[in-house]
């Protein structure tokens, strides 16, 4: 069911969110065993709060935009009272004790929280691989990864488990899992929405997304989160448009760019399709303009330091003393830092050694403060991009859903399946991925479109329009 | 070129443990990451200004800093001392 339906079914009588509520958690229970999209399912609380709007509702109140919507929220994401783990060993018994704004705001429309996604631990990965409570199987084929690091909301979403999730997006962990499962995932540009109770991987790049079964559900999402939050100083102080009156009746007069040479490389069903893409959007009145952006090739190991680094310092607090797992046998305090923080998982251990040794004296001019600055350059050839268009067209990643356990011997081509992606978060841009055909082998292949920062309306209508060529 | 004691040096700094075992693995996949991060040097910063200038004052060290007269400054300010440690008064 799309949220329109489900609001208009509730809304009409002809279900009640308590109704709606149960059928989605059903549909968990039938599928979750095989897909390990949930970590947790908050059944009692979910069904408590279905309750509460339906008497909302027989009392005569008004009820809010999202009323009786279930919702996942990516397990990094807090929500006061319940477990927020990061899918990590080291917050294995964290309470979130208190609500992050992206809930808060849920719950005042009337979403319904019911349960927490699987994901790489600590958002660090591409393939939700990483996670402590088990690898993530995609619903388009269960063999294959789901993409991370939000594989668990974009996989439920695919399953119909939930029509909308909350992932968040450091380096393409909203966008890329939507193209791998064929859903539309949508993150911001930097400081749209606030990160206030969202727990921190690296903090420049780091923002929420929604990933829903269809680019209207996932502007109607976006309209409730986004917007200045006095608790992040980071959110920006700017209107939230209504983005579904955003949507165009054509394409007429927008400047789609195409970005020299982006196709080089990539897998012939994706560069195929993304050609597809740029002919239908031409036909809907849009005008294809070639843009240059050199410097867009750097943003995967500009990402890979900057963003290591940022973590390094950001899970310095996991000690077992202000927060995480606590050694039981160390014999001092640096043993019992070093035991404590040794619960981390290998990949979380491997970023925080490359954030550690960038940022070592030595290497810190070589490494940190070189991708610091090649990403100021990285900026302005996008922000002189988005002189001469409206959005940017992109693949959203160069392959489709790899295997489970394929590439785990490389991981540089696992950090490569951010390659498209992690532009957008070096950029600070907004993007969205929406699925557009598949490949020989019958999975999902998304396109991606970039707009400027406080200007998600623009990548909206375009990917709302090329959804509905696709379909 | 990254080695296993860098790798060592790195967990040390981070207050981390890292085992022989993962030593070994990060040893070998930080040489390619930062392999393939060494393209950066082609590009060209000179006239680069950071958007966020007080970054620069954030480089961490690769020691602990120890500063012996401060430290012997905080304990004469303790009546009893034994073995370089100040007596506190005792709270448990």
């Amino acid at each position: 069911m799309t949220i329109s339906q489900i609001i208009t079914a509730i809304t009409s009588g002809t279900k009640t969110a308590e109704e709606i509520t149960r059928y989605y958690l059903a549909q968990i229970a039938d599928k979750n065993p095989q897909i390990n999209a949930f970590v947790e399912v908050f059944e009692a609380d979910a069904i408590a709060q279905a309750k509460a709007i339906d008497a909302k509702k027989a009392r005569g109140e008004k009820l809010g935009s999202l009323a009786g919507v279930p919702v996942g929220i990516k397990d990094n994401i807090l929500y006061k009272g319940h477990k927020a783990t990061c899918c990590s060993k080291m917050l294995e018994n964290y309470t979130a004790a208190y609500t992050s704004t992206v809930v808060k705001k849920l719950l005042e429309q009337d979403a319904v929280i019911i349960g927490r996604t699987n994901m790489d631990e600590f958002a660090m990965g591409s393939s939700n691989q990483t996670s402590a409570w088990g690898v993530v199987h995609n619903p388009a084929d269960m063999t294959r990864v789901p993409g991370g690091s939000s594989g668990g909301s974009a996989a439920a979403v695919a399953a119909g488990m939930v029509p909308v999730a909350l992932g968040t997006d450091t380096g393409g962990s909203v966008r890329q899992p939507a193209g791998f499962c064929g859903v539309v995932g949508v993150k911001p540009g930097y400081g749209r929405i606030s990160r206030y109770g969202v727990i921190a991987f690296a903090s420049s790049a780091d923002q929420v997304g929604v990933l829903a079964e269809n680019v209207t559900d996932a502007s109607l999402v976006m309209e409730v989160i986004s917007g200045k939050d006095a608790q992040d100083s980071t959110s920006l102080e700017a209107p939230v448009p209504h983005y579904t009156q955003h949507f165009t009746a054509d394409l007429k007069g927008v400047k789609v760019g195409v970005p020299k040479g982006f196709l080089d490389g990539l897998n012939p069903a994706i560069k195929k399709q993304t050609q597809k893409a740029a002919e239908q959007l031409k036909e809907l009145g849009a005008e294809l303009i070639e843009v240059d952006i050199p410097l867009a090739k750097y943003s995967a190991p500009c990402y890979y330091i900057i963003t290591s680094a940022e973590a390094s310092s950001n899970l310095g607090r996991y000690d077992g003393i202000r927060y995480g797992y606590t050694a039981k046998d160390a014999n001092g305090l640096a043993d019992y830092y070093e035991k404590s923080r040794a619960r981390f998982g290998l990949e979380v251990k491997k970023r925080i050694i490359i954030g550690t040794y960038a940022l070592t004296s030595e290497r810190y001019e070589e490494c940190f403060l070189k991708a610091l600055k090649v990403r100021e350059l990285i900026r302005e050839d996008f922000k002189k991009a988005f002189t001469q268009v409206d959005v940017i067209l992109t693949p959203t990643s160069p392959t489709t859903a790899f295997k489970i356990g394929e590439a785990e011997e490389n991981p540089l081509s696992l950090y490569l399946a951010d390659l498209c992606t992690c532009q957008g978060n070096i950029g600070g841009l907004a993007g969205i991925s929406v699925p557009f055909g598949k490949d020989e082998n019958g999975l999902p292949i998304g396109v991606q479109f970039y707009g400027p920062i406080l200007q998600e309306e623009k990548i909206l209508n375009a990917a709302y329009h090329l959804e509905k060529v696709a379909k | 070129m990254i080695t296993k004691q860098d790798v060592e040096l790195a967990g040390k700094l981070a207050k981390m443990t890292v085992s022989e075992q993962e030593a070994a693995i990060y040893e070998e996949q930080l040489r390619a990451l930062f392999g393939w991060v060494k393209e950066l040097s082609a590009v060209n910063t000179d006239n680069v200004q950071l958007s966020n200038a007080t970054l620069a004052a954030h480089v961490r060290k690769d020691q602990a800093v120890t500063d012996e007269q401060a430290a012997a400054n905080l304990r004469a300010m303790f009546a009893e001392q034994l073995a370089g440690q100040a007596k506190v008064k005792k709270v448990l």
